[in-house]
């Protein structure tokens, strides 16, 4: 990966090439897929413009033992910020991906991130998560609101100000708006609220918790917890808040659903056993079967957007730790582990990371990201926020 | 008989001393006539003190006003909160004797409407905590009707962990914030 080089007409502005660098390289390194070779054993052809396949010189970046390369170029002229990038393969000598991005000087990371994500999906197939949002809730004010952040934990923006307590948020799969429980009229209230508008509204407002909300994978539907019967159950309802369904029918507490990407189960934490562990309930049949049986605390599902596994928090000896399982409930794996809780465990959209709530620094909650096997385990959330809850928005 | 001469003996003797200073204060001529106002005023202020002390006495005046805000001011500051064992709703032995407590003040002030409170300590997740809060607030509440408190008097409301009273990582403190607590909303 070389530095980018000013190109055509316009001043050359450093600190652009300086900041996407520091972007680009700090997803690819997040992605665990490259192992980047140190600029300092460059040879000449690092520092020429040459972006044909024509005009580079590949055998020098084989004698580095390269496979891929990435090269490109900036211009500035008046607050227009251009970027050109292609990545190679050095070994074919064949151009894989060539983008050229136009917007404004504010826009450097957000052009890194989308090639970033453009450089995933050339070499796996996969687009990457990397210009995507993610939505969390953080103490920074001294009260609970709900915030928005790139993936790296860049440009932080505070989304309500109810100054009550905000909980739990969830992306539209189908709409730039997030759900999310607020005590802002003295009941755990479900609200909506456009990001772009910024207009909000109620959309569950029972007696009791309407908490946990979860928008199905077409976005039509919210699964969520209501304790408007007595006790908490599980509910279907639609976007304008009316009822669909009642899903589970136990004097046991049943809380935290999450869906199936095809939309036709529903896995959430129930203690109807004993203790709380993870059950699904088949949409259509309403029939529930258990998937957790290990540990005396199972808690917080997350179902990947492939499909083949849940995520899960297990509280052992007062610690929580992320695991994640089989729908069927083999190959139980553990992810993290050690001191502090690691919590709320939500998958990228590619299903490549983990985002979680860890405090690990000693009761104050930040925002972590890792890759799905583990590694890679990185905090994203700037310290002092108290920061919990976290939830990955769809293609952004 | 007997009676009579003493009265007239202390009337006597009442006189003599009305004499006696007079004797004593001659110089100034009209101070008999002053003291003797002064033994009037006395007089008369005296029967006005009973009087006073018979109203207050007479009149346990059932004012239902300062009853009723009595009984509401009790409630409010004498409803005391209630534990609760870990992962638990169901209600302990010293919960449910504080809750006989509560009651008593409850019925005696029929007018006042409670918001009852359940809470978690911070171990467990969020989500199941808010259950187990509503849970806790719920049988509290439903205990306070067994004892005769109008259920239509009770709201219940769940914070599950999200307000703790001690902060620190201990036994002590997550057994401090395994509660019920009650808010009177008047």
């Amino acid at each position: 990966m070389t530095r980018l080089i000013p190109m055509g007409v316009g001043a050359e502005q450093p600190a652009v090439a300086e900041e996407f660098q520091q972007v680009l390289q700090g997803d690819l390194e997040l992605s665990g897929l490259f192992d980047l070779v140190d600029p300092a054993s460059f040879l000449g052809d690092a520092d020429k413009l040459g972006l044909r396949r024509t005009e580079i010189d590949f055998s020098q970046w084989r004698m580095l033992g390269t496979e891929t390369l990435i090269k490109g170029g900036y211009s500035v002229s008046t607050g227009k910020l251009t970027i050109e990038l292609r990545l190679f393969d050095v070994i074919t000598q064949r151009l894989l991906t060539g983008r050229r991005y136009v917007g404004k000087l504010a826009d450097v990371r957000k052009i890194a991130h989308t090639f970033a994500d453009q450089i995933l999906k050339s070499l796996t197939g996969d687009e990457g998560p990397f210009s995507t949002k993610i939505a969390y809730i953080s103490k920074r004010t001294g009260r609970k609101e709900l915030y928005l952040m790139d993936v790296d934990g860049h440009q932080p923006i505070r989304m309500t100000d109810h100054r009550s307590i905000v909980l739990n948020p969830d992306f539209s799969p189908t709409r730039k708006e997030l759900i999310f429980t607020s005590y802002n009229k003295e009941n755990p209230d479900l609200y909506r609220k456009e990001i772009y508008t910024g207009r909000e509204s109620r959309l569950s407002l029972k007696q009791g918790l309407n908490i946990g909300g979860r928008y199905s994978p077409d976005g039509r539907e919210i699964a969520l917890t209501l304790s408007k019967d007595k006790n908490s159950e599980i509910y279907l309802i639609g976007t304008d808040g009316t009822i669909h369904r009642r899903l589970t029918n136990h004097y046991s507490i049943d809380v935290d659903p999450t869906w199936s990407p095809r939309g036709d189960k529903i896995a959430f934490v129930s203690d109807r056993r004993g203790n709380p562990n993870i059950f699904i309930v088949d949409i259509r049949t309403l029939e529930v079967s258990r998937l957790t049986f290990d540990g005396k605390y199972n808690a917080t599902p997350a179902w990947s957007p492939k499909g083949d596994r849940i995520a899960y928090s297990r509280m052992d000896n007062g610690v929580f730790n992320i695991f994640t399982i089989r729908e069927d409930g083999s190959d139980e794996r553990q992810l993290t582990f050690g001191k502090g809780s690691k919590e709320h465990p939500r998958w990228s959209p590619d299903g490549r990371f983990l985002i979680y709530s860890s405090d690990l620094n000693g009761g104050e909650k930040s925002i972590w990201i890792m890759r799905t096997d583990g590694t890679g385990a990185k905090r994203i959330s700037a310290r002092g926020g108290n920061d919990s809850h976290p939830a990955w928005s769809g293609r952004w | 008989m007997l009676k009579s001469t003493i009265t007239r003996l202390v009337v006597m003797l009442f006189v003599l001393t009305l004499l006696a200073s007079g004797c004593a204060k001659k110089p100034v001529a009209e101070e008999p006539v002053i003291s003797g106002q002064t033994a009037v005023e006395v007089q008369q202020q005296q029967p006005a003190g009973v009087v006073e002390q018979q109203v207050t006495d007479t009149a346990p005046a059932y004012d239902a006003a300062a009853v009723a805000r009595a009984a509401e001011l009790a409630a409010s500051k004498g409803l005391n909160r209630i534990h609760f064992d870990f992962d638990q709703y169901v209600l302990t032995a010293a919960a449910k004797s504080i809750l006989v407590s509560n009651a008593g003040l409850l019925r005696a002030a029929p007018v006042v409407k409670i918001l009852i409170e359940g809470h978690c300590d911070e171990r467990g997740s969020d989500e199941y905590n808010l259950a187990l809060g509503d849970k806790r607030a719920l049988a509290t509440k439903n205990y306070l009707v067994s004892l005769g408190v109008a259920a239509e008097r009770m709201n219940i409301i769940s914070y599950g962990e999200e307000m703790p009273i001690d902060t620190a990582r201990t036994k002590e403190a997550w057994a401090k914030n395994r509660r019920a607590n009650f808010k009177v909303k008047r």
